[in-house]
């Protein structure tokens, strides 16, 4: 066991400028004298708050009763004191018990609202969360996994290691992993709740029970610090709005000296012969689309600033192009159609474009596929592959 | 439930995991309660649908049974927990020395989980008691983990407190 997470001290901190305090840890006090200084600041944040003070408990792993009794009471007390002052208590479906705990303060004074936060580091989520995208999930880990099996290595894999797979999606990485590299232990997390039954489902059905799926938010996970020799997070620091928040969280949770891997697109990189012109300005537009949305799919190529600027050291990028030539070109052609219904059926019209910039739009995807389907085609999908070296 | 389907109800828990101290020990470190509701759940955990949510579950709960006991038990003889599985359900039993005087006080309590009152009681602690007693925290426990809880009554000075938590309900 780990007893990190049992010596660290608990995060009580007030940010003026949000008007939010957070609660963040263990806080398991013996009594309220522990917790004194932290109650004596809440006070503070709350004398001080005009209009609404957010309570921010997504972080907060563990409190006991005379914690949770302390500060409700400081909060009940306010709410007598001020009637122009609301509350918002931000709990997190991840850490269940919070949810449960405090939505009985908004039973005892109205000016308490709890809300479960959720969705907002997660712009891309409802796109692909969609059950009949997940096939197509399967074919791009599928065309992805023939050249990762091979580069993995490089980027610290290895039998035997701890290993966790952050927004692991349907769960397939984590099954193939664990067949060619063996690693003694691998945690895969999602905060799909419909991935991540999928993934279970398709590991009983394949006899496998080592694998541990668990719904989590990557931004906020409850993993202890320094746990993991490999943090992989595929395809997924691209559709976050805050992408350096996330890989502050792998950072945590890697070991000193062990690595992160992560892989992104730069999707107006897509290519395709003959057409290369139409396949061009669609991918350009795919980019600008979830520009849109908060979501970077360029981000590929500038992986090596993140991880710099995370603070790991050793990086090391490369990239691969996933073609028609890899296996069947129809399972390529299969991909382009998840996105064109995706990007142009679902993303396009949410963003209010044009019917005539939707046809132009979905033109492009027909294109890849036609060049995909060609015998004498070719289509590319390019991948950035980079990892980063927790420092000892 | 009659006597029979009880017994046969008490057989299919399987035991997971148990310990002893020495009560001693257990008082002589607060975080005891802390450091062994941790390392527990993460053990008991490990094969559920979602470990890590479910320890942080678990965890919730047996530190708070931890802390009871730490605050309301005698420093002579030992404290034992012992956790069982069946289906959906962990069972956590906890036996400690209790002063005479505060049995009664244990029964009324987990009485007062079973009352239809239960929820009012344990809002009205929360808005109007200083502190949180031992009574708020099995209301807690029942309301918040939708736990089943009773005492077994053995002779003094032990007291056993049986918890059944359906965690891997409330997880998943």
């Amino acid at each position: 066991m780990s007893t990190a997470m049992l010596a660290a001290p608990f995060q009580a901190e007030f940010d003026a400028n949000s008007q939010e305090f957070s609660f963040a840890g263990v806080i398991r006090p013996r009594s309220v004298d522990e917790i004194a200084h932290s109650i004596s600041t809440f006070r503070n944040a709350i004398e001080e708050a005009r209009g609404v003070l957010y309570i921010n408990v997504k972080r907060l792993a563990q409190m006991n009763n005379t914690a949770f009794h302390a500060f409700s009471r400081v909060v009940l007390d306010a709410c007598r004191a001020r009637s122009d002052i609301r509350f918002v208590v931000v709990t997190s479906s991840v850490v269940g018990w919070t949810e449960r705990m405090f939505r009985h303060l908004g039973k005892i004074e109205p000016q308490i609202t709890v809300e479960v936060y959720d969705s907002k580091f997660y712009p891309g989520q409802s796109f692909v969360e969609d059950t009949s995208f997940i096939p197509i999930l399967r074919t791009q880990t599928k065309m992805t996994w023939r050249h990762e099996r091979k580069i993995l290595p490089r980027h610290g894999m290895r039998p035997g290691i701890v290993m966790a797979d952050i927004c692991c999606g349907i769960g397939d990485f984590a099954v193939l992993v664990r067949k060619e590299f063996q690693p003694a232990r691998i945690v895969a997390l999602d905060h799909s709740k419909a991935s991540l039954a999928y993934a279970r489902d398709v590991a009983k059905n394949f006899g496998i029970s080592d694998i541990e799926y668990s719904y989590g938010d990557a931004s906020e996970m409850l993993l202890e610090d320094n746990q993991f020799d490999l943090v992989t997070c595929r395809h997924s620091l691209q559709i976050f709005n805050q992408p350096d928040l996330l890989l502050k969280e792998l950072y945590r949770i890697c070991k000193p000296g062990g690595r992160v891997y992560i892989t992104n697109e730069k999707n107006s990189h897509c290519l395709g012969e003959p057409r290369a012109q139409s396949i061009q300005w669609t991918y350009n537009e795919v980019a600008k689309l979830f520009s849109h949305f908060e979501m970077d799919v360029e981000l590929g190529p500038k992986s090596r600033r993140y991880l710099a600027d995370a603070g790991f050291d050793d990086i090391r990028v490369e990239s691969f192009m996933v073609t028609n030539l890899d296996g069947d070109p129809q399972d390529f052609a299969d991909i382009i159609t998840a996105w064109e219904n995706v990007y142009a059926g679902e993303m396009a019209v949410k963003r209010g474009d044009p019917p005539e910039f939707i046809e132009r739009f979905r033109q492009g995807f027909r294109d890849h596929i036609f060049a995909a389907l060609h015998p004498k085609g070719y289509a590319g999908w390019p991948i950035w592959a980079a990892s980063g070296r927790k420092p000892l | 439930m009659n006597a029979a389907q009880r017994q046969s109800a008490e057989t299919k828990f399987e035991p997971l995991l148990q310990f002893e101290m020495e009560m001693g020990t257990f008082l002589s470190d607060w975080h005891h309660c802390d450091q062994l509701s941790t390392y527990m759940a993460r053990m008991i955990s490990h094969n559920r649908t979602d470990p890590l949510r479910h320890s942080n579950f678990f965890s919730s709960a047996l530190n708070e049974l931890l802390e009871v006991s730490f605050r309301g038990g005698l420093p002579e003889g030992r404290i034992g927990c012992a956790v069982y599985r069946h289906g959906p359900k962990e069972r956590v039993k906890l036996s400690f020395p209790c002063p005479p005087g505060q049995r009664q006080f244990f029964r009324e309590a987990v009485a007062k989980t079973h009352r239809n009152d239960a929820y009012a009681r344990y809002l009205d602690a929360l808005s109007t008691d200083l502190g949180p007693s031992r009574e708020a925290i099995l209301l807690d426990l029942a309301i918040n983990f939708d736990a089943e809880i009773r005492l077994e009554e053995e002779g003094p000075p032990t007291i056993t407190i049986i918890v059944d938590l359906p965690l891997e309900v409330i997880v998943s």
